[in-house]
């Protein structure tokens, strides 16, 4: 689209145009510093954005309002980065870490969240204006990070559809529904920070009992489960398993074994201890009977857990059907577990089923 | 021990006939070289006409999976016979491949 801009402004795009590689430039190495420097805080994002203003939306700009602008500089969007975080909590985290990154042009940033009256509505992001530290080549041209949750970024994205900036312009009759949904997604923000805050506060209630070995106080749940397996209960008996042809074990998650500990009725990880204990043997004795015959010298570190929640079934009497509960579980469904399962109970007659030893 | 390699609808296909024994793993390994490319697309191991895999057999398995699952790719184990299932129930592995 052709744009009629002044000799000033037509002056600006043209310093735009001869800068735009080093601003490429400054928007991968900001994008680069900030993703690297979250990756190592253990920040999780739901998004990064960057962006250098395209030549055609910096004209609209400089077409509207060019007058303003004394410098190139004086835009101080030209180059932008966009962190989207999941909760209201890591906005001010990810801005703490912008500011010990970059330098703030605190004149010229503005934290929007805190800028709405009681009576406005809007939810708007954390906007910084930074420069590169140093004295660098890039380090000159500025550029404008903003923050916000992922909920702000709907709403934001649906301010913009709707074609409504603040609420100047609103007809009356919507400024209550679009303050009541502002208000919501504030609430859910705070909300789902508060939850995250709750499980972290559980799950170390929860690790402090495994670890503590009060293990029929805790409830079998994804966490509890999680704080178990990382004690690597099954070592003893996969170092065991292995020792058979002195093979390797592959490490291999013991996280899809959970349903079938809520499928056998555990309540507590003291439940699940008690069975492991009663059935360490005959797993031990399942998988000799299997491998000693061949030279197998690798194994899945689920080896362990696999044999007593076969040698489980079978000791309850569940038969083939349990066998085949616990393959299903273990691989899901498909048509190797009838296999499988009529594998397991060709061998069931070399097994010690009657005794726990 | 002969290995083809197909492109299927997006999925790359290896195709293993014969036995896949220590003496054969070196070949097969280079042999499977293609499938380090996969860069998103789903892997099919096809071992309808495989006879036999010993202990380096499934570690050329599982260095396919290990390349494959950082690029998003899955990979999938079609056609195993009744003995080869086996060999993957007692090593634990048929908790790390999705069978098709």
């Amino acid at each position: 689209m052709s744009r009629i801009l002044t000799p000033h402004g037509q002056q600006l795009l043209n310093k735009y145009l001869r800068l735009l590689p080093q601003m490429q430039q400054l928007k991968d190495t900001v994008h680069q510093q900030i993703v690297d420097t979250l990756h190592e805080q253990g920040v999780e994002l739901n998004a990064i954005e960057s962006r250098v203003k395209s030549e055609d939306s910096l004209a609209g700009k400089l077409e509207r309002k060019g007058d303003k602008y004394r410098t190139l500089e004086d835009i101080t969007d030209v180059v932008g980065v966009r962190i989207i975080t999941f909760y209201t909590d890591d906005v001010d985290k990810v801005a703490a870490i912008v500011k010990k990154l970059f330098l703030i042009d605190w004149n010229n940033s503005v934290d929007k969240r805190k800028a709405h009256e009681l009576t406005s509505f809007g939810y708007n992001s954390l906007h910084y204006i930074c420069h590169l530290r140093g004295d660098g080549p890039l380090s000159g041209i500025p550029f404008e990070i903003q923050i916000r949750t992922a909920l702000m970024h709907v709403w934001s994205a649906i301010e913009h559809d709707i074609g409504y900036k603040g609420a100047v312009q609103l007809p009356p009759e919507f400024r209550r529904q679009f303050s009541r949904l502002s208000g919501m997604l504030e609430l859910a923000d705070d909300e789902f920070s508060r939850l995250r805050t709750t499980m972290s506060d559980y799950r170390r209630h929860i690790q402090a009992l495994v670890k503590s070995g009060k293990l029929d106080e805790v409830p079998l749940s994804m966490d509890s489960w999680r704080s178990f397996i990382e004690m690597h209960p099954m070592s003893r008996l996969n170092q065991r398993i292995a020792a058979v042809n002195q093979a390797e074990i592959y490490p291999a998650s013991l996280m899809p074994f959970l349903p079938l500990m809520e499928l056998f009725g555990m309540q507590t990880l003291g439940d699940v201890q008690r069975m492991i204990g009663e059935n360490i043997e005959g797993a031990y004795q399942l998988a000799l009977a299997q491998l000693a015959v061949t030279d197998l010298d690798i194994l899945s570190e689920t080896i362990g857990l696999q044999n007593i929640c076969l040698y489980y079934v079978l000791r309850q009497g569940m038969g083939r059907e349990g066998v085949l509960k616990v393959f299903e579980a273990i691989n899901g469904k498909n048509s190797y577990n009838e296999a499988l399962a009529d594998g397991i109970m060709a061998q069931v007659d070399s097994l010690p089923l009657k005794g726990n030893s | 021990m002969k290995t083809t390699f197909k492109e299927e609808n997006t999925k790359y296909v290896m195709y293993f006939e014969g036995r896949l024994d220590t003496a054969a793993a070196p070949q097969t390994e280079r042999d499977v070289q293609p499938l380090n490319d996969c860069m998103g697309h789903d892997i099919i191991l096809d071992c309808t006409k495989l006879e036999y895999i010993s202990s380096s057999g499934l570690r050329i398995f599982l260095a396919i999976l290990k390349n494959a699952k950082p690029k998003g790719s899955k990979v999938y184990i079609r056609g195993l016979n009744e003995d080869l299932r086996q060999v993957f129930a007692m090593t634990g592995f048929t908790s790390l491949f999705e069978f098709v």
